[in-house]
């Protein structure tokens, strides 16, 4: 069971708090209107599923509510950091 | 000696007798015995069958290691676990062991026949073998297989007894309790941090139990270690396996050396630790060597000897010879001399062994074979003799004996250290892997560290023959039965990786994980293939470090405990009047209330029809409920839902219909505003979490601008639904400050107000199609309002209901249940709700992907209803749509039934269906083949019931 | 075909306790009856305000009844019948969820091991005073420990019946 940092309670907890929420930094656009099929396709279904450093997003869901990012390594699930979310990408 | 019991030595209390049973027969052992030590003391050298060719054999090593000795230990009724090590159990009086692989026993084996043919069994055999016919797999090859290669039997009870487990915490967790763990959790314990140290053993102490010299320092490290209010010694306790950040599952076994008359309490205990550093203290386990007929009973690693003459008192044999390549094969054999165990010679491969080594036996009379190795070993189910030869290829020479001991080096335990993703590198003086790095707080320490001395050796432990390998019988694998030769079948016929090798032989992948085999494999596949060991890799550790009950993984939380069973307040309400319950997401649910002997069909009819002509009362508790508050609340449910809410007065219901960005229909429900700034949603009953998480992730998000907290409400208000004609007149009596007149109190209306004097929010909504109410009042209440409601309502005739009833009254309505007439593919315009869709808004969750080309092509599947042209047929939900029953299978399948009832009100059957094209299929028949004949039935409009909705205005 | 016996106990059977049950070392109770409220708020000062209370300042901190459970989010635990004004035109939200949730109280020297038994968290090492929302096992909970061997838990109601049978497995020799 993983150890995450939240960056909102500022403290490590049990990964069995935290729900995963998918690749994080894939913002809803303003006006999805505006968006052509294949533009609207690339925001819905498509991933980057790196091999290594991936910007994700977790909720901890039984601990402070907050969704926040991560950049956890894929191969070796080690986090590197964790930051609120609306912060840049690190 | 008494059998095979050294006159004194051992740990073992001679003063305190067990009795147990080996395959019914009484044996006795003593206190401090384990079952293969007081076994082997009775001269007992057979204890299993192999696997495959059901060859004899007897014991290998002293610990978890042991590939050959599984026994089934019989504790009483769904008692019985099967593959336990013998030299792992602990013996108790009443102890019943049974050896496995079988049959009809132990010493004539009818399926040894096997072995006999093992030439015709060779690695892939099966799977070349078995291939075709396919259906000759199932009827005759796999019942036959699994007779014959049985590991013992799985149960078949129920497990009576109950586990216990716990999370844990501490600064230093160690692993392994021999003497470099011992020192370690001493180390850390001075520090004052919490310790844990495990082991897997009966008693801590490791190697030090099989060296006297050591036994005062190890009494004196424990008395210390128990003082210490910050440390806590686990011995029994396996652990299983190392996850992220230095969490270990291990677990305890607190009865199973207790005599069953003895054992209280949980039979395991789970332990979930966390720890900021773990020390693995794991050790080495020797490796076999690989000759021809090192599998005879009598044939064991050197090692083991030593255990069970020094720590258990048990002299292995009568005369023994020692195979080494290695020098601890000679410190073993001076230690056993030492301990009063005839040995007879010693013989090693390597010509130059130190001189220490070499005096020290001579002093000892026991005779020296340098240069020599084992070519062969005479006798079947016994050791009866050895042939030994100058380099294993000069002439043979017999040397009597009745046990051969082998020292093949030593391979250090990393199992938990490549849990933990370390890495490892090869170790030429080791001729193993020995740790390397990790990102992990973790060390190794001790043998498994590659840092203790076991003196010198030679890495590989295939030992030179005069046979040539394809001929041989010299077993790598014992547990799977797999030969030397099987390897290097498996390399003639082209696999090059070791996790290629590994999965065509199964070497290594018996219960044993391939502890005593995995080095010995790979050094003889680099052999074959002229490669470096470090060219050909290394398998995957994985947990189980050694095979663990179900039971303790599970803990507590088995039967009754295994997950909640939510219930409503009126629940018991419902259990008093006879409801049969259905559970629906994790709630139990009222599904109908039988009266006298009515079956379901019977209770729904009665229900059906009472509310339809009277009124009903129905728990609607489970609902998911939100409490939406904040100035742009409304902005918010704009943006959610498909439909506009900006516009809502408050006092105001709607139907809000949620789509996933997908544009798919997620969830729906009923939600009112109470004011401008506070919203009550609904879910449904079943995506109560998740729409609130959804909402939680937009919010936070997307629009972390917008003003607006969400509170989950769900169990705050327990939820009384009053359907009927009658339904105002039941609430009447009951309200306190709510005009319930039509006027004042529309359809899609909420009031706040009190009932029974306690505080409500009415809502006029029906599920029904019925003039409605839904009573919402704090959960506390629920019971007391409920009854009081019921008691109003026995007035003018009222029935309870459950859900079977609901599902039938809004089917009749054509309302769908998200989840079951949709399938998450399903667009409002699918399912019919185009006019829930706000076409002014600009945007909502969902919207974009609505003109999408997939979306808005022709031919999507749509939402119908169906009527049978046999009113009384009722179609099984789920069941496929064609257009021609005629046409040859595979069929084109036009779509499914998603919701089918018998109609008390209409006397006949009605059912939902999602059908390709199905509004342009109005009027046609379709078909819908079932086993017992093919059934016709024609496309309606999903309304089966007053479709003008008159009868919300009662 | 195997077949397996029914269960003794099936999780319907299972009953929500009334009287307090004394085990070795731990005793397990109900909580007094409590009026609990949800209170969120982008800025506590404008929500202590109008609830007229002093609001701690940092997540897991309490403060007389009221304990910050998220960085917009508090809990309100506080004697039963206390009513807090609902925010009107204020960013802020006041919500009564005192029927939402019920307290059981784990206290004794034993206590820290029976909610160890299934919450992660390495609860010896939370302060007196301090509040989370966590898990016991699959269930979320909020654990607030309210003296060295007193914690209170809350529980969402339809939760209470598992619960309350969960810490009873864990409790040695619990009457
Ligand atoms: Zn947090």
């Amino acid at each position: 069971m993983l150890l995450i940092h939240c960056p909102y309670c500022e403290e490590a907890r049990p990964e069995v708090e935290f729900a995963y929420g998918g690749e994080a930094h894939i913002a809803r656009p303003v006006d999805p209107s505006t968006y052509s099929d294949e533009q609207w396709e690339e925001f819905l279904y498509i991933r980057s599923n790196p091999r290594g450093r991936h910007h994700e997003r977790w909720r901890h869901s039984h601990g402070c509510g907050r969704f926040f990012n991560a950049v956890r390594d894929t191969v070796t699930d080690v986090f590197e950091t964790t930051y609120k979310a609306g912060e840049a990408r690190k | 000696m008494t059998g095979f019991r050294l006159a004194d030595g051992g740990r073992i209390d001679r003063r305190t007798k067990r009795n147990f049973t080996f395959d019914g027969k009484a044996r006795w052992g003593y206190a401090g015995d384990s079952l293969a030590s007081a076994l082997l003391a009775q001269g007992q050298m057979l204890f299993g069958r192999s696997f495959k060719y059901h060859r004899p054999r007897g014991i290998l090593g002293a610990g978890v290691e042991e590939p050959n000795a599984l026994v089934t230990v019989d504790r009483g009724p769904g008692r019985v676990t099967p593959n336990l090590r013998a030299p792992s159990v602990a013996i108790h009086d009443g102890l019943k062991a049974v050896s496995q692989n079988r049959f009809p026993t132990l010493k004539t084996d009818l399926i040894a026949v096997n072995n006999v043919l093992s030439a015709f069994f060779p690695a892939g055999f099966y799977n070349k073998t078995f291939m075709w016919p396919r259906a000759a797999w199932e009827k005759v090859y796999e019942p036959i297989i699994r007779r014959l290669a049985g590991l013992g039997d799985s149960p078949t009870t129920r497990d009576p007894d109950h586990y216990d487990a716990t999370y844990a915490h501490c600064e230093t967790l160690v692993v392994g309790a021999g003497p470099a763990g011992i020192a370690a959790a001493l180390e850390a314990a001075a520090t004052g941090g919490r310790v844990i140290l495990i082991d897997e053993q009966e008693e801590i102490g490791g190697g030090a139990l099989s060296d006297p010299a050591q036994w005062a320092w190890l009494a004196e490290a424990s008395a210390k270690l128990a003082a210490m209010d910050n440390v806590t010694v686990l011995s029994r306790t396996t652990a299983i396996g190392h996850y992220h950040q230095n969490f270990v599952v291990a677990a305890e076994r607190l009865t199973d050396h207790l005599a069953v008359n003895e054992a209280e309490g949980p039979r395991e205990k789970l332990w979930r630790i966390r720890a900021g550093e773990v020390v693995l203290a794991m050790g080495a386990i020797e490796r076999p060597l690989v000759f021809e007929g090192n599998d005879v009973p009598g044939v064991m690693l050197a090692s083991a000897a030593k255990t069970f003459a020094l720590r258990y008192g048990v002299a292995v044999g009568r005369k023994v010879v020692v195979m080494a390549v290695h020098d601890s094969g000679w410190r073993d054999a001076l230690a056993l001399h030492k301990a009063g165990v005839n040995i007879a010679a010693i013989v090693d491969l390597r010509r130059d062994v130190a001189s220490d080594l070499i005096e020290g036996a001579r002093d000892a009379r026991i005779a020296c074979y340098q240069g020599y190795a084992v070519t062969s070993i005479s006798g079947g189910q016994a050791v009866k003799g050895v042939t030994i030869a100058l380099a294993g290829f000069g002439k043979g020479q017999q040397l009597d004996c009745d046990a051969v001991l082998m020292a093949g080096g030593w391979t250090p335990t990393v199992h938990l250290w490549s849990h933990a993703k370390g890495t490892l590198r090869w170790d030429e003086a080791w001729g193993a892997f020995v740790p390397d790095k990790t990102h992990e707080n973790l060390r190794c320490v001790g043998a498994c560290a590659g840092a203790w001395s076991f003196g010198k050796g030679l890495p590989g432990g295939l030992l030179p023959a005069p046979k040539p390998l394809h001929e041989s019988k010299a077993f790598v694998d014992f547990q799977n039965d797999v030969k030397a030769r099987d390897i290097g079948l498996a390399v003639q016929e082209g696999f090059r990786s070791i996790e290629h090798i590994k999965r065509y032989t199964t070497n290594g992948m018996a219960t044993d994980q391939g502890k005593t085999s995995n080095l010995n494999g790979l050094q003889i596949a680099s052999g074959v293939l002229h490669r470096p060991v470090t060219e050909i890799g290394l398998t995957t550790f994985r947990p189980p470090y050694t095979p663990q009950s179900f039971g303790a993984i599970l803990g507590h939380h088995k039967e009754a405990l295994f997950q909640p069973l939510r219930k409503t307040v009126i629940d018991d309400w419902a259990a008093s009047h006879g409801a049969v319950y259905e559970n629906v997401a994790q709630w139990r649910r009222a599904r109908f209330f039988p009266q006298g002997s009515e079956d379901m069909d019977a209770a729904v009819a009665r229900e059906c029809r009472t509310v339809r002509s009277a009124v009903g009362v129905f728990d609607a508790s489970t609902l998911g409920k939100i409490e939406v508050v904040g100035s742009d609340a409304a902005e918010f449910l704009n943006r959610m839902y498909t439909n506009p809410w900006k516009s809502l007065e408050p006092g105001r219901c709607r139907y809000g219909l949620l789509l996933g960005e997908h544009g798919f229909i997620i969830d729906d429900g009923v939600s009112a505003r109470l004011a401008p700034d506070r919203f009550h949603l609904t879910t449904t009953t079943g995506g109560a979490a998740r729409v609130l998480n959804m909402m939680e992730d937009y919010l936070q998000t997307e629009w972390s601008d917008l003003d607006v907290w969400l509170t989950s409400t769900t169990e705050q208000w327990a939820v009384i639904a009053v359907q009927g004609p009658k339904a105002r007149r039941v609430i009447e009596p009951l309200m306190e400050g709510i005009d319930l007149s039509p006027e004042a109190f529309p359809h899609m209306a909420v009031r706040e107000g009190r009932i029974c004097g306690v505080e409500t929010r009415l809502f006029r909504v029906s599920f029904t199609g019925e003039l409605g109410f839904e009573v919402n009042v704090p959960a506390e209440h629920g019971r007391m309002v409920w009854e009081a409601i019921w008691a109003e309502g026995q007035k003018h005739g009222a029935v309870a209901y459950g859900t079977e009833t609901m599902h039938v009254l809004r089917a009749e309505k054509g309302f769908i249940i998200v989840g079951q007439d949709t399938d998450g593919t399903i667009t409002p315009d699918d399912a019919g709700l185009g006019w829930a869709v706000g076409k002014k808004k600009p945007d909502f969750v969902g919207k974009r992907s609505l003109a999408r080309p997939d979306i808005v092509a022709p031919g999507r599947k749509q939402l119908v209803g169906l009527l049978t042209d046999d009113p009384q047929a009722v179609l099984e939900e789920g069941a496929q749509i064609v257009a021609d029953p005629n046409q040859p299978v595979p069929m084109t399948m036009l779509g499914h039934v998603t919701s089918s009832y018998h109609s008390a009100t209409l006397g006949r059957s009605i059912a939902m269906a999602l059908v390709a094209g199905g509004r342009d299929r109005m009027g046609e028949t379709l078909h819908i083949p079932m086993p017992a004949g093919t059934i016709s039935a024609k496309v309606v409009a999903p309304m089966f019931y007053d479709p003008e909705g008159s009868r919300l205005n009662g | 075909m195997v077949e397996i016996a029914e269960i003794a106990v099936s999780a319907a059977e299972l009953k929500l306790g009334t009287e307090p049950v004394q085990g070795d070392g731990v005793r397990l109770s109900h909580a007094d009856p409590k009026a609990r409220y949800s209170l969120r708020a982008r800025d506590a000062k404008v929500l202590a305000a109008v609830i007229g209370r002093a609001l701690p300042g940092k997540i897991g901190d309490t403060d007389g009844g009221i304990a910050c459970l998220g960085p917009d989010e508090w809990y309100a635990l506080l004697p039963a019948g206390t009513d807090l004004p609902r925010v009107e035109g204020l960013p802020a939200s006041v919500v009564d969820v005192s029927s939402r949730a019920l307290g059981l109280v784990l206290e004794g020297p034993g206590a820290l091991a029976v909610l160890s038994s299934g919450c992660p968290l390495d609860l010896a090492k939370m302060g007196v005073g301090r509040a989370t929302r966590t898990v016991f096992e699959t269930v979320e909970i909020v654990v607030w420990r309210e003296a060295e061997d007193r914690w209170h838990v809350e529980v969402w109601r339809s939760f209470a019946t598992w619960l309350w049978n969960a810490f009873l497995a864990v409790m040695p020799h619990a009457k």
